[in-house]
C-alpha cells in the first residue's frame, strides 16, 4: 500500500524495527509464560523424579509407587467423575438458563442476568464457606428445613457419597452462571429467521433446538466444555474448603492429594508426581475439542 | 441443514396459536427464571442473613434463615480488627498491583500477536491459549521449590511473603487477558492504523493513540476480569503463606476465623461476604463491561 | 455475654499475628510461632509473658499464633522446613518434634537444668521429645492436653443411670467399683442407650487430631500395633481386628457423619445440646461456660474407659522446638527457659483454664483444676494419674512413620473403611499395609 522509492526504503526499515519492535512488546509475556509457566512444568517431570528428601535421582519409582495405590486410582477415578458430571450440568443448566433469558424481553434481560451471575463473581473460596454452613453436621440450615418436613437430616459432607454430591453441587452452582452468559451471547447471534422459518413449517420447541440452535453453537459450546473440563478438573478450593478430600479421601482430587501428600506430608516430589497426572487427561481432553473445533471451523 | 428437511415436518399450526406459545413460553421461562434465581442466591442471602446474626442467635438454634435480633457487631468488629484489615489490605494491593502489571504485559503483547505479523507470532498465540491448559495445581510445587531454592540461595526470603504473589498472579491473569485483548483488537479495522502508519505514527503510538482508546471496553473487561482472579486466589497464597500477617483475605478468612469457637460463624460469614464485596462491587457497577468480556470470546468464535 | 465482643476487641494485643516489642537491638530480634489456643485468653496471656521477658532481655519479639485448624500448623512446619527459613522457634504438637528431628536445634543445654529444677519430665513426653539421645525440642505447657472423655452429667445420670459425679468425684479419689466397671464395653452400652435417647455420643472418625487420637486410644486399649517400634509393620494381627469390629459396633450408635468431622465438630456437637459425650479437652467446656452456662454446669470431664490392655487416655504434648536455620538461637534458648519456669507455667495453666497440663511429673498439683467449675471439680479428674496410660496415638512406630500415620489419618481411615465401608477386615488390614510401606519410603 506504501508508495515506491522513498517509501519503499522506509518499507523495509519499517519492517526491520517492526519484527524488532513486536518481539519487545510480546517480550514480557514470553518471559512470564517462560519462567513461570513452561520452566516450573519442565521442572515439576524433574522434581518428579527424585526421592522424597529431594536428595536422589531415582527416575520412575514415584510414577510406579503410585500406579500400586489404591488411593491414588480412586482420585484418578474421582477426579474424572467430578470433572466430567460437574462440567455436564454446568453446561445443561447454562445452555437451559440462557434459553429462559433469551425468551424475556430484551429490557428486563439485563436484570435477570445480572443476578444470575452472581455466583460466578463471588471468590469460590468464599462461597464454600457459605455452602460448608449450609452442610454443618450440627447447624445445617438445610437440614433444619428437611427436619421442619418431616424428613430426616442428610450428612452432606459425612456420606461419602452425600460429601461427592455436595462438591459437585457446589461446583456448579459457581460454574453454570459462565456457561448461561456465554451460550446467551451466542443464542443471540442465531438469526432469527432461521427460527421463523422452521415455525412456518411446523416444527416444535426440540426440533428448533436440535436442528438450528445446538448446531450454530457448537463452537461455542466445545470451547466452554474444555475451558470447563479443564479448569474444574484442577479444582482446588471447593474441594479443599467443603471436605479437605474426606471423609475416607472420597472426594480428594488431584490437586487437593497433591497438596496432602506434597506439602502436608512434606514429601514434595510425589505430590509433583501426582499434579503431573493431570496434564495428559487434559491433552486428550483439549485435543478432541480443539479438532473439532478446528473441523467446524473450516466447514465453516 | 437446508429447507428441504425442514419441509418434512407437519403442516403450519394456524397463526395465532404461535403468540399464544410465545406467551406461554414467557410464563414458564419466567418461572424457571425464579426457580434458578432462587438457587443461585441463597448462598450469599444466607451468608447476609448469618453475618447479621449474634452468637447467641446461633446457638438458640432458632431459624437458620431469618434474624430475629440482628447487629451489625459482626461487621464491627472485624472492620476494626488490624488482622482483617491486614488481610484486606494484602488483598486489595497485591490485586491492584497484579492488574496493573497484566495490562502492561497484555495490551503490548496482544498488539503485537493480532497486528504485527513477526517470525512465531502464530505459535506464540497458540503458546498462550496451550498456558492456559497446565493449571495452577500442577504449577504450585515445583514454584514453591523454586522459591524455596532461591530462598536459600539468595538469603532473599521468598516464601511467606505476600509480594510474592505480586509476582506468581500474572501466570492466572496474563494469558486470558492477553486473549481477550487480540480479540477486541483483532475487531479494530486495519484502516484505521494503517491511516496513523501512513501519517507517521510509530507503532507505539498507535498504539497509545488509537487502539487503546478504541478497545477500552475490552481493556476495562480484561481489567475486571485480572481483579477478579488475583482477588480470589485461593491455592497459591494457601501453599506460600503462613504467617497471619502475609495472608490475603480468602486464605486468612478460611484459615484464621475457623477456630473451635462453635458460634464463630457469624463473624466467619461477614469475612467471606467482605471477603466478596469488592468483586460484587465491581460487578454491580461495572456488569455490562464484564459480559462484554466474557462473551468477546463467544461472539468471535 | 460481653465475652466473644471483647475477645476480639482486644484481637489487637490477643489474637493479632504480630506483636511488636520495641526495644534496643541489643539482644537482636526474634520471631516465634505459637499454636493458636483453643480457650479464649490463653493466648493473652502467653503474650505478656514474653513480652515481659523480651523487655528484660531488650529482644525485638515477634509472635504469631497459628492454628491447628485445616492443619495450618503442620503447614507451616513443613513448608518452614522445606525452605529453610521461617520463624527461629514454632510449637511442635506430638510426632513433629520427633519427625522433623533433623532440622531441630539440640537442647540439652536447656533441659539439663529444668530437669534439675522441676524432676523429670513424664515418660510419654520424653519418648517423644528425646531422640537417639538428645533432646531436640523442650515440652512445652502450652497446648499440651489430654482428650478424655468430656460428658453430660444429666444425660448419663437419666439414660444410662450412671453418676460420673460419683464414678469420679470432685476430690480427685475415683469410686473404685465404679472405676473398675468403666470399660470401653460400658462405653458401649451406654453409648446404645444414648443414641436410643437421641443424645448420641460424639466421638469423631475423621481426618484430624482429635479423631486420630481418639481412635489411637481405642487401638492401643485392645493391643492393636500397627507398627512396632523397629519399623516393622505389625498391622496383621487379631488385637486389629478386635479393635476395628469394636469401632464398628461403637459406630452404629454414633452420628452418621462422624467420618467427616473436624477438630472442631464434636465440640459443637457438644455445645449444641445434641451431644452426651465428646472426647476432648476441656475447650469445650471453657467455651460453654461463655456461651452457654446453663449447659456447662452439666460438663464433667473423667478419664477414659479401660480397655483389655490398659486405661489408656489420648494424649496430646507440645514442644517448642528451634529450627537449626533460626537465625537468634541464643534469644529462643534464654525465652525457652524462661516459659518454662514454674511461675509462668503456673501462669500458663491458669490462664487457660486447666487446659495445659505440665509437662513435669512434679508440675501436676496446681489448684486450677480442683477449683475449676461450676460445676465444681469439673476439671478434677483431667490430669491423668494412677492406673491411666497416655496414649499417642501411632506408638511405638519410628517418628518418621508415625508422622505419616498420623497426617493421613491411618487409623480412622480404616476404621472408616470397616465400619462404613463395609469392606472385609482383611481388606482393610491389607489396605494398611500397603500405605505403611507407602509412609516407609525414604
Amino acid at each position: 500500500m506504501l508508495e515506491g522509492g522513498r517509501g519503499g526504503a522506509g518499507l523495509r526499515r519499517m519492517l526491520r524495527r517492526k519484527s524488532a519492535i513486536a518481539f519487545l512488546m510480546s517480550l514480557p509475556l514470553i518471559l512470564v509464560i517462560a519462567l513461570l509457566v513452561l520452566y516450573p512444568a519442565v521442572y515439576a517431570f524433574y522434581l518428579a523424579m527424585l526421592n522424597k528428601s529431594m536428595e536422589r535421582f531415582v527416575g520412575l519409582a514415584n510414577f510406579s509407587f503410585l500406579f500400586k495405590r489404591e488411593t491414588f486410582w480412586m482420585v484418578v477415578k474421582q477426579s474424572i467423575i467430578f470433572a466430567v458430571t460437574a462440567v455436564f450440568f454446568k453446561a445443561l443448566i447454562g445452555f437451559l438458563v440462557a434459553h429462559f433469558v433469551h425468551n424475556v424481553p430484551a429490557k428486563g434481560q439485563r436484570k435477570w442476568r445480572g443476578m444470575l451471575l452472581i455466583p460466578w463473581v463471588i471468590p469460590p473460596a468464599m462461597s464454600t464457606l457459605a455452602w460448608l454452613w449450609l452442610f454443618d453436621p450440627s447447624y445445617s440450615a438445610f437440614n433444619w428445613l428437611l427436619q421442619r418436613a418431616g424428613a430426616e437430616a442428610v450428612p452432606w459432607l459425612g456420606d461419602p457419597y452425600w460429601a461427592r454430591f455436595a462438591v459437585i453441587l457446589v461446583n456448579v452452582w459457581f460454574g453454570a452462571p459462565f456457561f448461561m452468559i456465554m451460550y446467551l451471547a451466542a443464542l443471540k447471534s442465531v438469526p432469527e429467521q432461521l427460527y421463523e422459518a422452521a415455525a412456518i413449517d411446523g416444527a416444535n420447541w426440540f426440533q428448533k433446538m436440535w436442528y438450528i440452535t445446538l448446531p450454530m453453537m457448537r463452537n461455542i459450546i466445545a470451547i466452554t466444555v474444555l475451558f470447563s473440563l479443564i479448569v474444574t478438573f484442577a479444582n482446588f478450593d471447593i474441594v479443599r474448603v467443603l471436605t479437605a478430600g474426606g471423609p475416607i479421601d472420597q472426594t480428594h482430587v488431584f490437586a487437593t492429594w497433591a497438596f496432602k501428600i506434597g506439602i502436608e506430608s512434606n514429601d514434595i516430589p510425589l505430590g509433583a508426581c501426582v499434579s503431573l497426572f493431570m496434564v495428559p487427561l487434559l491433552a486428550i481432553a483439549a485435543v478432541f475439542i480443539l479438532r473439532d473445533v478446528n473441523r467446524r471451523g473450516v466447514e465453516g | 441443514m437446508t429447507q428441504t428437511t425442514l419441509t418434512d415436518f407437519r403442516a403450519a399450526p394456524p397463526a395465532g396459536s404461535t403468540r399464544r406459545d410465545r406467551r406461554r413460553a414467557l410464563y414458564w421461562s419466567y418461572f424457571f427464571l425464579v426457580v434458578f434465581v432462587v438457587f443461585f442466591l441463597t448462598p450469599p442471602i444466607y451468608m447476609l442473613i448469618t453475618s447479621l446474626k449474634t452468637s447467641q442467635e446461633i446457638s438458640a438454634a432458632s431459624s437458620p434463615w431469618w434474624v430475629f435480633d440482628p447487629t451489625l457487631r459482626n461487621y464491627t468488629e472485624l472492620l476494626t480488627s488490624s488482622v482483617f484489615l491486614t488481610f484486606m489490605r494484602n488483598s486489595a494491593v497485591i490485586s491492584l498491583a497484579v492488574v496493573i502489571v497484566t495490562m502492561l504485559i497484555s495490551i503490548p503483547a496482544a498488539f503485537a500477536l493480532s497486528r504485527m505479523r513477526f517470525w512465531g507470532s502464530a505459535t506464540l498465540a497458540t503458546g498462550v491459549f496451550l498456558t492456559y491448559l497446565i493449571p495452577d495445581t500442577l504449577l504450585f510445587i515445583p514454584l514453591y521449590k523454586i522459591f524455596a531454592w532461591l530462598n536459600e540461595v539468595t538469603g532473599i526470603e521468598f516464601l511467606n511473603q505476600w509480594w510474592l504473589m505480586i509476582i506468581i498472579y500474572p501466570t492466572l491473569t496474563v494469558p486470558f487477558c492477553t486473549w481477550i485483548m487480540i480479540g477486541y483488537f483483532a475487531s479494530i479495522p486495519k484502516e484505521l492504523d494503517e491511516a496513523a502508519l501512513i501519517d507517521g505514527a510509530g507503532y507505539f503510538q498507535t498504539l497509545t493513540r488509537i487502539f487503546i482508546p478504541v478497545a477500552l471496553p475490552g481493556i476495562i473487561a480484561a481489567t475486571i476480569f485480572a481483579f477478579t482472579v488475583a482477588w480470589a486466589q485461593f491455592l497459591y497464597p494457601m501453599a506460600f503463606t503462613t504467617s497471619t500477617d502475609q495472608l490475603v483475605l480468602p486464605v486468612g478468612i478460611v484459615t484464621t476465623l475457623i477456630k473451635g469457637d462453635v458460634f464463630n460463624w457469624g463473624q466467619i460469614m461477614t469475612g467471606a461476604l467482605l471477603g466478596a464485596a469488592p468483586p460484587l462491587i465491581i460487578y454491580a457497577f461495572l456488569m455490562d463491561y464484564y459480559i462484554a468480556g466474557l462473551t468477546a470470546g463467544a461472539t468471535k468464535g | 455475654m460481653g465475652w466473644s465482643r471483647r475477645r476480639f476487641a482486644t484481637a489487637a494485643t490477643g489474637l493479632t499475628a504480630a506483636v511488636w516489642v520495641r526495644g534496643a537491638r541489643a539482644a537482636g530480634s526474634l520471631r516465634v510461632g505459637f499454636w493458636d489456643h483453643w480457650v479464649p485468653g490463653a493466648n493473652e496471656a502467653l503474650t505478656k509473658l514474653c513480652e515481659s521477658w523480651a523487655q528484660r532481655e531488650r529482644v525485638d519479639l515477634k509472635i504469631d499464633f497459628i492454628t491447628s485448624q485445616g492443619n495450618k500448623l503442620l503447614l507451616t512446619i513443613a513448608s518452614e522446613a522445606q525452605a529453610r527459613s521461617g520463624h527461629d522457634l514454632l510449637s511442635l504438637p506430638l510426632w513433629y518434634a520427633a519427625g522433623y528431628a533433623a532440622h531441630l536445634e539440640t537442647l540439652d543445654d536447656v533441659m539439663q537444668p529444668l530437669l534439675g529444677q522441676h524432676g523429670a519430665v513424664v515418660p510419654v513426653v520424653e519418648y517423644l521429645g528425646k531422640q537417639a539421645g538428645r533432646w531436640i525440642a523442650v515440652p512445652a505447657t502450652a497446648g499440651s492436653q489430654m482428650k478424655g472423655p468430656c460428658a453430660r452429667i444429666d444425660l448419663f445420670r437419666r439414660h444410662v443411670g450412671l453418676d460420673l459425679t460419683a464414678m469420679y468425684p470432685a476430690s480427685g479419689q475415683p469410686d473404685k467399683a465404679l472405676a473398675d466397671k468403666w470399660t470401653w464395653d460400658t462405653l458401649l452400652l451406654a453409648a446404645e442407650k444414648l443414641h436410643k435417647a437421641g443424645v448420641p455420643m460424639g466421638i469423631g472418625f475423621g481426618g484430624t487430631s482429635d479423631s486420630v487420637d481418639s481412635v489411637g486410644a481405642i487401638f492401643a486399649a485392645h493391643s492393636a500395633q500397627l507398627v512396632s517400634s523397629k519399623g516393622d509393620i505389625t498391622v496383621d494381627s487379631d488385637a486389629t481386628r478386635q479393635a476395628l469390629e469394636y469401632c464398628r459396633r461403637l459406630a452404629q450408635f454414633l452420628p452418621p457423619d462422624v467420618y467427616a468431622w473436624d477438630d472442631a465438630a464434636n465440640n459443637k456437637w457438644l455445645l449444641s445440646g445434641k451431644g452426651s459425650l465428646i472426647m476432648n479437652p476441656p475447650s469445650a467446656w471453657a467455651v460453654s461456660r461463655r456461651d452457654n452456662p446453663k449447659l456447662a454446669e452439666q460438663l464433667w470431664t473423667f478419664p477414659a474407659p479401660r480397655g483389655p490392655k490398659g486405661r489408656f487416655l489420648p494424649g496430646l504434648p507440645y514442644y517448642w522446638g528451634v529450627w537449626k536455620f533460626a537465625k537468634n538461637k541464643s534469644a529462643a534458648r534464654s525465652l525457652l527457659t524462661f516459659l518454662s519456669q514454674r511461675t509462668a507455667i503456673e501462669q500458663l495453666v491458669q490462664a487457660s483454664g486447666g487446659f495445659d497440663i505440665p509437662p513435669y511429673a512434679r508440675l501436676r498439683d496446681f489448684k486450677v483444676w480442683t477449683e475449676a467449675g461450676p460445676p465444681k471439680g469439673t476439671l478434677a479428674n483431667y490430669v491423668p494419674r494412677d492406673d491411666q496410660i497416655v496414649s499417642i496415638a501411632g506408638a511405638p512406630a519410628p517418628p518418621a512413620i508415625a508422622t505419616q500415620m498420623y497426617t493421613q489419618a491411618l487409623m480412622t481411615k480404616m476404621v472408616a473403611r470397616y465400619a462404613q465401608g463395609k469392606e472385609p477386615s482383611g481388606k482393610v488390614i491389607g489396605w494398611a499395609a500397603s500405605e505403611l510401606e507407602g509412609y516407609a519410603r525414604a
